[in-house]
Parts: structure tokens; C-alpha cells; sequence
């Protein structure tokens, strides 16, 4: 469990979109498009809307995807924390809850990609928001 | 997106004592060191180093009476930094490399590359015949099929750069310019005492970290891979070149193995000397400069008493 859902748009009164990571490339490995394509139904919503995750902390994090003359749709992805319009964030909030977010999309986008291997990489690269390995 | 070598703090500036050159090539500002007078020698670093990786080959090749030039990368070390995936491509960074040869009017040059200075460094080389002179190749390749088994693991390689988590390791947290070389030295204590500091420092931000999870999805893994008929190219090129050659590896280089990578160089090019082994991972350079740089000068030497 990744603790990360996809949630209805959210009311964006009194909030705005804290950029937090992008992604040129999207179907790099094609298999990561397909997953975006699937699970905010992409083919039928477009550019129209983003999709929007809950995370762990509780936060909201809007999926604005991008098109790209001449590349299969989504070409890339943005990742945007939903904050209250005044407000910074946190980043070891923003930190944990983009690792959360990675971890929902490689168990989502499947085999070979595996939870434990993305894990291991985060540990190997000794990345603060990986959890220690259980015993 | 440009650092100035002012920026770089004096504990650096003491380890990299070089004048900063600043050319405009293929519409890039880049980056590099031209140091003393005679036939001029080219070295190429790869993801995510820059030309401090070289710094303790300069000085002896210069005193041994070469024109010694380090170009950085565009995206890389003091060069300009773009902050979008599709300004890099293989060939663009060729022609990066070949701007800059031709505004300095180099010729008779020796190409000494390591890691993606080899694809890059190599096809201005095929590209470029009338201008060079010799080819030092270390820890890299230059061939269409995955470089090496490590390659095609999920664990740890594709997974380092795949979507979205490329941007978060190697972006976020400059995984592979810290981290990832601390891993790939042989005496880690030395490198995080006396370089990683460096490679990271030059690198500061995330957007300033794009080409370290670019390069490595240029890497072919199958034949529709979008660098396939390049690397092709430079295969078939390089089989044909007479070029003096020196191979050099580091002996405990487990990614790009000596057994395969400098073997397969040596068929591609079997009048090449070498390989050389010296003790070194994929960085080699950060264990073995000064040896590295005894190893071009003999070459050289020999190649001069030729008069080649």
C-alpha cells in the first residue's frame, strides 16, 4: 500500500499549484503513459483536466499532463502540490509524498517494475523518504 | 543557465587552478580549458562529471609540451545548462563538440574520451578524419546493442531514470553526481574527501540536473531505439579507422568490464596498444589520473618519435 489515491478535482479557491517535479518524457518507457492514460481515462479527458492523487500527508497533488506535436499523448507530466494560496510547503512533506506518489505509479504500472526494486534504488541512492528495510 | 568558475569556491578554484574559456557552439555557451602549446589533446567526460574529472591529467600532458583542451558538456560543469529534455540529443552534443574544434582550428588532435565523451567524441572523430590524429578511449563504447548486461536491469539502471523517477533521484537529490560516482571510485574516502563535494557543487539545482537522467535514455537497449543507427554508424565507421589507438580501463570496473568493453574495442580496432589497466571503476580518472595521463604521454611519445 502507497497510501496515495486518485481523488476528484478538489475546490481550488484560496489555493494554488506549488510545482514540485517534471517529467519531460513520459512514455519513455511506454508502459508509464498507458498508466496515466488509464487511470485519469486520458483518451477521453485530454488536456481538458488534471488528475489529482491524495497523498500520505494528507496533501492534494494535482497530475497536469502535456502534449507534444507529433508524440503520443501524454508526451510529459507535472506533478503540482495543491496549498493554500499564501502558503510555502513543506519539503520534507513534498519529499515523502512524491516518493509516495512514485511508489503508487511503479505498483500501478506493474512487471517488471516492482515496489521492492524502486525501494532498493531509493535506499541504494540513499534517499531520506525511503523507509528502512523491514526486518 | 550558466555558472561562472567565480562561483566556485576556493577550495575548488585550488584543485581546478585553470583559466575559464567561454565559446558559443551550435548556439550553446560552453565551457573550457585550453592550456600550453603543441599538438592538441581533447578530453571528453561523460554523465555527470565535468572536466575536474581530468585534473590530474592536464598538467603533465601540458608540461610534456601539448595543447591540452577540456571541453564541459553542454548541461554539464561550467557550461550552459538547458532546462529541457529535447535540447539534448547525441548528435546535437556532436555538434557541440565539432563548433568547437573548428572555431579553435584544431588540428592533429588526439580524442581522449570516457563514458558519453566516447559517442560523442568518437563520431566528431569519423565525422572529423582530417582533424584528428588519435583516439584514447576509456570506460565507454560505441556499438548499437545495450552496452552492458547492468543495462537492462530494472534494478538499479532503468529504474535510476525511468518517468518521473528519474527527476526525483538524479533531479531532487543529485543521486548520480554524488552517490553514484562515490559508487563507481575504488578509494571512496579520497573522492568524498577531495571531489564529490565538487561534482555536486557545480551542479546545484534540480533543472541544472536534467542531462544526468537524459543521458542515460539515449543508452539503445533495442534496435528501435532512437540512438540505434547512430551508434551503428559509429561501429561500421570506427572498424574502418587506421587511427593510432590506446585503449585504457580501469581494472575493477564492474559496469563497463574490461573483459568486454575493452576487448570489444580492441576487435573493433585490433591495431589499437593496449588495453592498459589501471586501478579504477567507471571513473577511473578519480583513482588513476596521474597514471592515466602517463599512459597518453608515452603514447604520444612514441607516436611523435614516428612521426606520426
Amino acid at each position: 500500500m502507497t497510501g496515495v489515491t486518485v481523488v476528484a478535482a478538489p475546490n481550488l479557491s484560496g489555493k494554488r499549484f506549488a510545482f514540485a517535479l517534471a517529467e519531460d518524457r513520459v512514455g519513455h518507457y511506454p508502459e508509464f503513459r498507458d498508466y496515466f492514460v488509464q487511470v485519469f481515462e486520458l483518451d477521453r479527458i485530454g488536456l481538458a483536466a488534471p488528475g489529482f492523487v491524495r497523498a500520505p500527508s494528507g496533501l492534494t497533488y494535482a497530475l497536469v499532463f502535456i502534449g507534444r506535436s507529433g508524440a503520443p499523448f501524454p508526451s510529459g507530466v507535472e506533478i503540482h502540490a495543491v496549498v493554500d494560496a499564501l502558503e510555502p510547503i513543506a519539503d520534507e512533506v513534498l519529499d515523502t509524498d512524491l516518493w509516495s506518489i512514485l511508489s503508487w505509479m511503479i505498483e500501478g504500472v506493474g512487471p517488471p517494475w516492482t515496489l521492492k526494486d524502486l525501494e532498493e534504488t531509493g535506499r541504494l541512492y540513499r534517499i531520506p523518504a525511503v523507509r528502512p528495510r523491514s526486518s | 543557465m550558466t555558472q561562472d568558475i567565480f562561483e566556485l569556491t576556493p577550495s575548488i578554484r585550488e584543485k581546478w587552478p585553470f583559466a575559464p574559456r567561454y565559446a558559443r557552439v551550435n548556439g550553446w555557451r560552453m565551457h573550457y580549458v585550453d592550456e600550453g602549446d603543441g599538438d592538441p589533446v581533447l578530453l571528453l567526460h561523460g554523465n555527470p562529471t565535468w572536466g575536474f574529472l581530468y585534473r590530474d591529467v592536464i598538467g603533465p600532458l601540458v608540461q610534456s609540451g601539448r595543447r591540452i583542451i577540456v571541453p564541459d558538456m553542454i548541461g554539464f560543469g561550467l557550461s550552459e545548462k538547458p532546462t529541457r529534455e529535447h535540447a539534448h540529443t547525441l548528435d546535437g552534443h556532436t555538434a557541440n563538440l565539432v563548433s568547437l574544434v573548428r572555431q579553435l582550428g584544431l588540428t592533429r588532435v588526439t580524442v581522449v574520451c570516457h563514458d558519453w565523451g566516447g559517442p560523442t567524441g568518437l563520431s566528431f572523430a569519423m565525422s572529423n578524419p582530417d582533424r584528428v590524429r588519435a583516439l584514447v578511449v576509456m570506460s565507454t563504447w560505441a556499438w548499437p546493442r545495450p552496452p552492458a548486461e547492468f543495462h537492462t536491469r530494472v534494478f538499479p539502471w532503468r529504474l535510476m531514470h525511468a518517468p518521473l523517477v528519474g527527476p526525483y533521484l538524479l533531479g531532487r537529490h543529485n543521486a548520480l553526481a554524488g552517490r553514484g560516482i562515490y559508487l563507481s571510485v575504488v578509494d571512496r574516502d579520497k573522492f568524498r574527501r577531495e571531489a564529490q563535494s565538487t561534482y555536486e557543487a557545480v551542479l546545484p539545482d534540480t533543472e541544472t540536473r536534467l542531462l544526468t537522467w537524459v543521458w542515460p535514455r539515449w543508452i539503445p537497449l533495442d534496435d528501435s531505439a532512437r540512438a540505434f543507427d547512430r551508434f551503428a554508424w559509429l561501429e561500421q565507421e570506427l572498424a574502418k579507422s587506421r587511427l593510432p589507438t590506446l585503449i585504457i580501463w580501469g581494472r575493477e570496473d564492474e559496469v563497463f568490464d574490461a573483459a568486454t568493453f575493452a576487448s570489444r574495442f580492441k576487435q573493433l580496432l585490433p591495431h589499437a596498444e593496449g588495453p592498459h589497466l589501471v586501478t579504477g571503476r567507471h571513473f577511473l580518472q578519480e583513482d588513476s589520473g596521474y597514471e592515466i595521463a602517463g599512459l597518453i604521454r608515452s603514447f604520444l611519445d612514441r607516436l611523435d618519435q614516428r612521426g606520426g
